[in-house]
């Protein structure tokens, strides 16, 4: 029964992005034509093979996390027809082949369902290590590593027909890899670590070696950084490995060390590299560097402000003139256009996603599951929260995209498979 | 295991509830700072697409008009039917390149209110017109275009008053540039290109360049000497070849390098005529600084003049900057060494002298109309400031009528109308001088004149070296006044 409301929800998400596109259509002065009817189409046939394969291989697991998803992927698909039709069509593309990894992501599990992943937890490891070192392959070679806006986070592969390379940032895999072998790792070790070793004031702390873990995590997330000069990843990894800790040992102690480790290598990040300087600078003075480091936050909020209560319309804005606008800073884009309530229901939909997952993780009944569906859940929400946080001027801006709303394949397909991963984990739970 | 998921979710569900704050600030209490902020482009280009009001001359041609975008079913396209020959008065108004002339001095008439913030809508139920205005202007089309072709291909300025009302009758600068050309996306290397272009087609040389005024500042000089009481038109100066300047190796020689008159003593009037720098170096130091400064400042010098277009002031250093340096009040008295003048502020020189002393505040537009053709606005004339009094405007007048009728002036003479003028040739190191022209007419004991003006031609323009204010400008004032009173071809 549930999965036919799911059905009714993926039809309402298909219909509102051809109407968005529709919507911006009418403000350039055409009207309906092959790309509404093309973008209702890929979103149905896209949502149609999760949708099947959910009513397959999890016939019992949550109905709304993917009718969210499809909500917030039709809203950002929309904006980002808006900016660009080209960017767009392969838009279209990347999702119909995140939703084909999702519905392999449920065929591979069908059996075992996600306890099957908990076998293999370095596979997952060494994958995950691996996609993070894969953009520091040198520019020679034809799998490579390249730098984009400074950033060194994407890899090209040489394709052998025609001239076209394809490009992923393999980051954005990787931190699904990382959540299994977490959630693997510390279903294993939680009690040990959860050991008071020592007390300090309030906070008892484990024996040292114990809390290796953690200071791996911290040193791997300052590498991710140092080497591939990105400062959202490797905080967004850094929160997870101490999020999840926390979750399994119930020490609010990790936490605490945790914050204190962060603090301390923000404050070594500042020191050492020109770029987080100059975001702090352009986060404290967007206005002082108009015209350079603060363009971008200073047009974020322009875009805001113009958007007002109800927005500009659709196309009717210019969101064009904030750099990033389809990626990092997609929310101020609809921001503009869709206005205060645009803002509000994307945020809602975050909010609701979340709650979902973590539902998922409060109900699972075995400790893998629940770490998992935790993990997963605090991937998805602090990666919202941090770049959200950037583009409202909360937060030095940092480049990470906006789950399933910011214009990239690998985005889209890494999101799309760690909501197939959450809602095979619900199926375990009620059959 | 569950309190630290609960705990968990509890911190993100307040990270969210901080960013709906947040959301609420930018987006409601600060929108307005942020879509109203100068910077944010939005704003213009929210305008740019919008209706703008008809800009016509005082005899109705069309030089601005808004007509709809085939691009772009809500919104309207700018066009300027002559091209270049508004392109200095009209301006334009671009995302691009930002605005100028009218067209960013008027905006608050010329541009649409209609837009869908709450108050154009509260406005437009309650039957207000959010309709842009138009503007009627003081220039005479004929008279733009005979200046804009007498002109030609030199680089220059006229402009023409009404000595009587400040209102501008012509104003020219060229080269020009097509506006049209301005517009729309893809014209940022049209636009560089104007910026690149060394004849500076974008400036707009009547009103915001400067030239060093050459022997039309004897105006000045001579206002200067009647009003301090140190000599009348009458009176008798040693005729020299070269007048030596004292305390200094520097000499004052005349434009033909001979005497003024005979070589024995020369009157003012007759130097005046002549236009004898000589004669008038001393003159200059006869008055003294102070004077000399007095009366320059008196006809506008040093100030911001008030206009509808941006203006830059015309210069001549202050008094005490010529303690110990008499030369450098000689020269001053001939419209060198640092005194500068714009076109404009030349020819309100002229029409002060018209108007008996009285100068008035120049104007561009006459009437802000609505859009259904009612006139809201009209610019009354308004005195600016008394530059000389009445005795010696009619001085000045006697004398200046006899620079076109037997003096360096005659070029610009117009058979049957009595006309006032005075040429001016000013060197410039180490390049051709500047030919200039100012005058005014008709010169009548019953009628007030009706026209003064002021032509530049930069650089000597065709005649190059061999340019002078007689030979090059006094022709192209000639053309302006012979269109002025009916005589032209």
């Amino acid at each position: 029964m549930t999965r036919n409301a799911e059905a009714a929800l993926l039809v309402a998400a298909a219909l509102l992005a051809a109407m968005g596109v529709a919507l911006v259509n009418f403000a350039g002065g055409a009207g309906f034509d092959a790309q509404v009817a093309l973008t209702f189409l890929v979103f149905l046939v896209g949502f149609g093979v999760v949708h099947g394969a959910l009513r397959r291989w999890a016939p019992e697991g949550n109905p709304y996390l993917f009718p969210i998803a499809a909500f917030l992927t039709a809203i950002g698909f929309t904006e980002i027809y808006r900016l660009d039709h080209r960017l767009a069509s392969l838009q279209r593309w990347s999702l119909l082949v995140a939703a084909v990894g999702a519905a392999l992501v449920l065929f591979l599990l069908r059996d075992e369902g996600v306890i099957v992943l908990r076998r293999f937890r370095y596979l997952f490891l060494a994958a995950a290590v691996a996609l993070l070192l894969l953009p520091l392959l040198p520019e020679s070679w034809p799998l490579r590593g390249a730098e984009v806006n400074g950033s060194r986070l994407w890899v090209r592969l040489e394709l052998p027909f025609g001239p076209r390379t394809l490009s992923f940032q393999p980051g954005e895999l990787a931190k699904v890899f990382l959540v299994v072998f977490l959630a693997s790792y510390l279903a294993d070790r939680h009690l040990a670590m959860a050991a008071t070793g020592r007390r300090i004031g309030p906070f008892g702390f484990p024996q040292l070696r114990r809390i290796g873990p953690i200071l791996v995590a911290a040193a791997a997330s300052f590498a991710v950084l140092v080497y591939q000069r990105d400062l959202g990843a490797s905080l967004l990894l850094f929160t997870l490995f101490v999020t999840m800790i926390y979750v399994a040992t119930g020490r609010a102690a990790y936490l605490f060390a945790g914050a204190l480790l962060a603090a301390g290598g923000g404050f070594a990040a500042y020191r050492l590299f020109d770029h987080v300087q100059q975001r702090v600078f352009s986060l404290l003075h967007p206005f002082a560097d108009f015209t350079g480091a603060g363009y971008q936050i200073a047009q974020s909020l322009f875009a805001m402000g113009s958007g007002s209560l109800t927005g500009s319309g659709l196309g009717l804005g210019r969101p064009d003139l904030i750099p990033a606008a389809s990626t990092d800073f997609i929310f101020a884009a609809v921001a503009e256009e869709m206005g205060f309530a645009g803002s509000v229901a994307v945020l809602t939909g975050f909010a609701l996603l979340i709650a979902a997952g973590f539902g998922i993780a409060l109900r699972a009944r075995d400790v893998f599951r629940k770490f998992l569906a935790a993990g997963l859940t605090i991937v998805i929400g602090v990666q919202a929260i941090i770049i959200i946080a950037g583009v409202l001027r909360l937060f030095p801006v940092t480049g990470i995209t906006l789950p399933f709303m910011s214009y990239g394949g690998s985005s889209l397909l890494a999101n799309f498979v760690l909501v197939a991963l959450l809602v095979r984990t619900s199926h375990g739970e009620r059959s | 295991m569950n309190g630290p998921i609960r705990y968990l979710a509890t911190a993100l569900f307040v990270a969210f509830a901080v960013l709906v704050g947040a959301v609420s600030y930018r987006q409601v209490v600060a929108a307005d700072d942020y879509r109203d902020d100068p910077r944010n482009l939005r704003v213009a280009a929210g305008r740019s697409g919008r209706e703008r009001g008809l800009i016509i001359t005082a005899d109705g041609e069309i030089v601005a008009a808004s007509e709809a975008n085939p691009d772009d079913p809500l919104g309207f396209r700018r066009t300027y039917p002559y091209r270049d020959l508004y392109s200095h008065i009209v301006g334009y108004a671009t995302l691009l390149f930002g605005s100028t002339g009218l067209e960013e001095t008027h905006s608050a008439d010329l541009v649409s209110d209609r837009d869908a913030t709450i108050s154009g809508v509260i406005t437009a139920i309650l039957g207000g017109d959010l309709r842009p205005s138009g503007l009627r202007l003081t220039i005479d089309h004929h008279l733009q275009t005979v200046a804009r072709d007498a002109l030609g291909n030199q680089r220059g300025a006229v402009v023409a008053l009404d000595p009587a009302t400040g209102a501008v009758l012509t104003m020219v600068s060229t080269p020009g540039f097509d506006p049209n050309e301005l517009l729309g996306p893809g014209t940022a290397p049209i636009g560089q290109a104007l910026e690149d272009d060394p004849a500076e087609p974008l400036l707009n040389r009547a009103t915001a360049a400067t030239y060093p005024p050459g022997s039309t500042f004897k105006v000045i000089t001579t206002a200067a000497a009647l009003q301090s009481g140190v000599a009348s038109s009458g009176t008798e100066y040693p005729d020299l070849v070269e007048l030596e300047l004292p305390g200094s190796t520097a000499t004052i020689s005349n434009f033909d390098g001979g005497v003024c008159t005979n070589g024995t003593e020369v009157s003012l009037a007759d130097a005046f005529t002549r236009s004898c720098n000589t004669i008038f170096g001393m003159v200059g130091m006869q008055a003294g600084a102070e004077a000399l400064v007095d009366a320059a400042d008196g006809f506008g010098f040093n100030l911001a003049v008030p206009f509808d277009l941006r203006t830059v002031p015309s210069v001549i250093p202050p008094a005490a900057s010529f303690e110990n340096d008499l030369p450098g009040v000689a020269q001053s008295a001939i419209g060198q060494r640092d005194v500068q003048a714009t076109p404009l502020q030349m020819a309100m020189v002229a029409a002060a002298v018209a108007n008996g002393g009285e100068m008035m505040e120049p104007y561009l537009v006459q009437e802000v109309f609505n859009a259904d053709g009612i006139v809201e606005k009209t610019t009354e004339p308004v005195a600016w400031r008394r530059a000389v009094s009445p005795a010696t405007a009619a001085t000045l007048t006697d004398l200046m009528e006899r620079v076109v009728t037997a003096g360096t002036g005659r070029r610009a003479a117009v058979p049957g109308v009595r006309l006032a003028g005075k040429t001016g040739t000013a060197e410039v190191p180490g390049a051709a001088p500047h030919a200039w022209f100012i005058g005014f007419g008709p010169v009548d004991a019953g009628d007030a004149p009706q026209i003064a003006l002021a032509v530049l031609v930069e650089s000597g323009g065709d005649a190059g070296e061999s340019a002078s204010g007689g030979t090059v400008a006094a022709p192209i004032a000639k053309a302006v006044f012979s269109e002025f009173f009916g005589l032209g071809d």
